[in-house]
């Protein structure tokens, strides 16, 4: 019953489950016939708009020195596991609790980044579902988020990762996948972005924010806006946002590329009338070439709409011309605030977005990398928040984070290798924030029968007590998904039906909790 | 787990096990045998002998189609088996066999990107440490490569070697990082017609890939401290470089279990073990700033490696070389082996897994000819993969042969197959109009740097993958589309018109560089267009018409377009995309009076406006 059946979880499965069999997956849906999917989508908002904005760190970010251990015991632990901070004679990748300079990268310790719960008791530890004096510190490059963290805008979701049922380590080991079955290819950078994204590894068609995208297709397409801007990609192809009929619609960080060849090249407007005529995939019966041509038209078709429902909301004005430069999530980000800016002229109510940043397979040069990047994701999401909050639109948008994998805790000299649960944000006026959600792993590296260390599965690579369905249902929830389509067959989360209930005394719940009520 | 026999460590290239197949043995025999005329034996890197080609027969599904009958069929050759196929080289098919060219082109001496980086001056001033930290003579030497090298086969599957063996620019913060991706570049070339195994080896020591995935300053375990060996290569190179994730059967397909489950080739603790062989290298030492031949530039208060380091092999460092005992797939190496030889055994290891020629293989065919080969032409070309037909295990020659003589490439029954071919990637798109055109830098600096902006360049640049999972993945799935389409993981809705924007602006004016005259790089006005294609044949089509009408307008836009047709697209295009584009052209011409007395630039316009419907045409960018 429990094995992963991806084949499932596929544009037949949704069809079938939305009553819509008329479609075939070759008929490849365009916003005109959308509108036929009726009722599918069953939003019963009012007026209102949301958004959900993934923000995908891609390599895998190093949950340790991400949020790090900083009650007495526990960073005592974290120490001695990743060595003597930035002693080249140590190989330390451990980061000080007061100021210190690493590699030439000046760092202020994690005495000034302490994470401070607006409620006592939190977090949760792992190994007794229960408050156990624990307590965490940001990088220190993470500025931003801390401050939201602490202002309650911000929460945090400990020991994340993909799961087909809720498991023990003593379920891990025992082999028999049959009923504790595991993600495939775990470990592996490609295949659990892929899993992250859509339940199944690479070569998946279909993701969770395309399916949420789908059930909102209909909110947009009444409120007569282009259905092609419901699911919008300000980085490169990935599966997230594909959905059984929502496309994944892809615009550059500076707005829709208008595509001058259509136009009149070199003086020649027959010309262009022609290439127009040429990227029509009317008659095309190549399979590739159709498929080019189909993204070109859209591209030629979409890009006036996003183009002058953008330009009232130039880069170069607030609150868009406070975001941090020389940092491209930076700019994707800007980039999605001015297109909800501009969600009246689109006449978008639900939007999913999808960005991303590179450079966290951090083998090599931890300490000065990670510390790069937490300070971009950081900063980027901080100004994306103060954009929204500029924009009255705080709290219906809600940005999380997402990555490929944690790291180990062990350290292999200078870095950590490919992990599995880690540690995500979720950050915007609908968040209950200043909390932790999730259970504090033990700071454990060694493979013992003792308590602490029946949460990491080999090097502190964190078994995860929190599923990405959990968490994907949780923000889905408030985004107006009803609890009929997150679960059972052919739903947007083929295993959440494995959880809501409890394994030992830590909780599998649907709903995290960490958004407020829709 | 498959089986796999004590690797033979005195002959690393021969068979170590018996073949499961039973494809054609007697073609593969052939195949060697002509091969073996040519290079000597052994699928060694030295150069060939000569000969032999002419009369490389034929076996069921292989090189049923020996010879190019039109010049549309030698363009089609040609353009799978390099980047263009100009009149020249149209000829040169035609006069033999496509087994003739493939001779030549294994024959042809290597041009390497190191020396014409050393020529530039790009190395040897000593006052200057500009070049110490730019990744840009990288980019001019490999574009400089794929744009102009005379030996253009060998480029075209070194580029697909980059693809499959990845090292990117994108994180390269090493000293010299120019040279070293220069140097990367250069083994690639080297081995492209030598062995699987040697050319495994030569990549796994290289220091531009021993930083990209970390092998560079890998440590052995220590307890006391509780480090581990970094386990990135040692994932890396099963899962991307040799073996891939699941048991392959011989055509590529995927083995499964009684309960019909995937079985898979490895696990993670088969990642942790190998991981320790391949600890305790290093960049050599005897370039290191701290040694004789560090450099310090003056002004500077520091040193910095010499930029010899940057094509020598890693060396061991044996007192950081795990000494712990290393159990991965079948292979056990005891404790307190000598780094070299484990190493040669792991690499010797996953060189003989069965899965190597259908994995390798596969990818490769992509690369070069269809996104989704049959099962038999992978059969066929793991078969080359697995034995050039004299016993010789991983001869690239032979994988290349078999790609491109396989009747699925040369036959004309995959042009009307609706999904056989490819989608050209952005690379290949430009080198091909530039060579096509004679594109190339006036003064031979080759200022042409990262075209990877989405926006408003290719969206692609060679050897700048933003991961090593490549630019595209070889098992990607456009959503809508349903079948596998690598290239298409770079389509989208700013690619596409990122791509037609550049190139409308290229084929016309060139590129903008800066002082193009000067070898030096910087970024300093003015710039001034270089790599100005020329196009006099075609614009020598347009004639004087007096007033020009729909009816002699017609027969010049037609000759300028039948000509592109099989330039560009190896006669390709549509009947209706053809006519589409001859009327367009005409129609233009008519209502701007073109004719030879027009203008230069006007004459030149009209040419650029019938490559641009060529480039933006679904005919010309699906490659069949």
């Amino acid at each position: 019953m429990y094995l992963l059946q991806p084949h499932k979880h596929t544009r037949r499965a949704f069809l079938k489950r939305a009553g819509q069999l008329a479609f075939t997956g070759a008929a490849l849906p365009t916003a005109i016939n959308l509108a036929a999917l009726g009722e599918a989508a069953a939003f019963n908002a009012g007026n209102d708009y949301k958004a959900l904005v993934c923000v995908f760190l891609y390599g895998g970010s190093d949950y340790a020195n991400t949020l790090i251990p900083a009650d007495a015991a526990s960073y005592a632990a974290y120490q001695t596991i990743r060595g003597t901070t930035g002693s080249t004679l140590q190989n330390g990748i451990a980061l000080g609790r007061t100021p210190e300079t690493i590699n030439g990268v000046n760092l202020p310790g994690i005495n000034s980044s302490l994470l401070t719960p607006l409620a006592n008791g939190e977090p949760l530890s792992a190994l007794t579902g229960q408050a156990a004096g624990l307590q965490y510190a940001m990088h220190p490059s993470m500025g931003g988020l801390q401050s939201l963290f602490n202002s309650g805008q911000a929460a945090v979701l400990l020991n994340c990762g993909p799961l087909v049922v809720p498991l023990t380590k003593a379920n891990y080991n025992s082999g028999n996948r049959t009923l504790y079955p595991v993600p495939p290819k775990l470990f592996s950078h490609n295949d659990q972005q892929s899993i992250w994204q859509s339940s199944s590894p690479e070569g998946s068609t279909i993701g969770w924010g395309g399916n949420i995208g789908d059930l909102a297709l209909n909110s947009n397409i009444s409120n007569g806006g282009n259905s092609l801007f419901t699911c919008i990609s300000v980085t490169g192809n990935a599966v997230f946002l594909s959905g059984d009929t929502a496309l994944s619609y892809q615009v550059g960080r500076n707005g829709a590329v208008k595509i001058n060849a259509v136009g009149s090249p070199y003086s020649f407007p027959t010309v262009g009338s022609a290439i127009n005529q040429l990227i029509s995939p009317t008659g095309r019966s190549h399979l590739l070439e159709r498929e080019y041509s189909i993204v070109t038209k859209r591209a030629v078709d979409a890009e006036g709409a996003i183009t002058s429902a953008i330009a009232p909301f130039p880069s170069t004005d607030a609150p868009f011309s406070t975001f941090p430069t020389n940092n491209s999530l930076s700019d994707q980000l800007r980039m999605v605030a001015r297109l909800i800016a501009a969600r009246n002229t689109l006449k978008t109510k639900r939007q999913v977005f999808m960005v991303s940043i590179g450079g966290f397979d951090s083998h090599d040069n931890l300490m000065s990398d990670h510390a790069r990047n937490m300070d971009r994701v950081s900063s980027a999401m901080k100004a994306f928040h103060d954009a929204m909050v500029n924009l009255q639109i705080a709290d219906k948008v809600t940005a999380f984070t997402a990555t490929d994998f944690g790291r180990t805790l062990s350290s292999n000299g200078d870095g950590s290798d490919h992990g599995w649960g880690s540690h995500q944000f979720i950050v915007g006026g609908a968040v209950n924030g200043g909390k932790f959600y999730g259970y504090a792993p033990p700071v454990s590296v060694s493979s013992t029968s003792a308590a602490q260390d029946q949460f990491h599965v080999g090097q502190g690579r964190l078994l995860p007590t929190t599923s990405v369905d959990q968490y994907a249902a949780t923000l889905a929830t408030w985004f107006g998904v009803e609890n009929s389509d997150l679960s059972g067959a052919g739903s947007i989360l083929p295993f959440l039906n494995n959880f809501g209930g409890s394994l030992g005394s830590l909780n599998y719940a649907k709903d995290l909790g960490f958004m407020k009520a829709p | 787990m498959q089986e796999i026999d004590t690797p033979l460590h005195d002959k690393p290239a021969q068979l170590a096990h018996t073949e499961h197949s039973s494809y054609a043995p007697h073609a593969l025999t052939l195949l060697a045998s002509a091969l073996l005329a040519a290079c000597g034996g052994g699928g060694g890197d030295g150069p060939p002998g000569g000969g032999g080609g002419n009369d490389l027969p034929s076996a069921p599904g292989f090189n049923n189609f020996p010879k190019a009958s039109t010049d549309n069929e030698a363009a089609r050759f040609l353009l799978q088996a390099q980047f263009a196929a100009t009149p020249t080289d149209v000829s040169t098919v035609r006069a033999g066999t496509y087994a003739s060219y493939l001779q030549q082109e294994f024959a042809k001496p290597i041009s390497t990107a190191w020396a014409w980086l050393e020529q530039q001056g790009y190395g040897a001033d000593a006052t200057l440490d500009k070049y110490v930290y730019n990744n840009a003579i990288a980019d001019m030497a490999v574009w400089r490569d794929l744009l102009s090298a005379p030996d253009v086969l060998r480029k075209r599957v070194a580029l697909a070697l980059s693809e499959f063996f990845v090292v990117s620019h994108s994180s390269m913060e090493i000293d010299w990082r120019g040279h070293a991706m220069a140097a990367y570049w250069d083994i690639l070339n080297q081995h492209a017609f030598g062995s699987f195994r040697t050319l495994l080896e030569a990549i796994t020591l290289n220091p531009a890939m021993g930083y990209f995935l970390n092998t560079r300053g890998n440590q052995k375990e220590n307890a006391s401290t509780g480090r581990l060996p970094d386990e990135n290569y040692a994932r890396e190179v099963m899962q991307l470089f040799t073996i891939g994730l699941y048991e392959l059967n011989l055509d590529g397909s995927i083995k499964k279990d009684a309960n019909n489950k995937n079985l898979e080739t490895y696990d993670s603790d088969d990642v942790s073990q190998l991981a320790r062989v391949f600890t305790g290298y290093d960049f050599d030492p005897t370039y290191s700033p701290s040694s004789p031949n560090g450099l310090q530039f003056p002004g500077q208060g520091y040193k910095v490696w010499a930029r010899e380091y940057a094509r020598r092999p890693m060396t061991l460092n044996a007192s950081r070389h795990s000494t712990l005992a290393a159990s991965f797939l079948t292979t056990n190496i005891a404790a307190n082996t000598d780094g070299t030889a484990a190493l040669k055994t792991a690499l010797d290891t996953l060189f003989n897994h069965p899965n190597v020629g259908p994995f390798f293989g596969r990818q490769m065919i992509q690369r070069l000819v269809t996104s989704n080969p049959s099962p038999a032409y992978v059969a066929r070309v793991a078969s080359a993969f697995n034995n050039n037909g004299a016993g010789v295990r991983g001869d690239l020659k032979a994988v290349w042969t078999a790609i491109l003589l396989d009747d699925e490439a040369r036959g004309a029954a995959s042009l009307t197959d609706t999904d056989f071919g490819k989608l050209r990637e952005p690379i290949l798109r430009f080198a091909q109009w530039s060579r096509s055109f004679s594109g190339k830098s006036e003064f031979g600096t080759w200022k042409l740097f990262d075209l990877s902006d989405t926006s408003s360049s290719l969206g692609q640049s060679p050897l700048r993958s933003p991961s090593v999972f490549n630019f595209f993945r070889p098992g990607y799935v456009p959503p809508a589309l349903g079948i596998t389409a690598p290239e298409f993981q770079l389509v989208n809705e700013t690619t596409v018109g990122g791509y037609l924007n550049y190139m409308q602006s290229v084929i016309q004016q060139g590129i903008n560089t800066s002082k193009k005259e000067l070898a030096v790089v910087d970024f300093q006005s003015p710039y001034t267009p270089d790599f100005v294609a020329n196009y006099d044949s075609l614009i020598a089509l347009i004639t004087n018409t007096g007033t020009t009408t729909i009816s002699n307008a017609e027969p010049i836009a037609r000759a300028i377009l039948t000509q592109l047709n099989t330039l560009m697209c190896a006669g390709q295009l549509k009947d209706a995309s053809l006519t589409l584009m001859i009327n367009a052209l005409r129609d233009g011409m008519v209502a701007r009076q073109i004719k030879a007395s027009s203008s230069a630039s006007q004459r030149r316009e009209t040419v650029c406006a019938a490559i641009l419907m060529i480039l933006a045409c679904p005919d010309y960018l699906i490659q069949k």
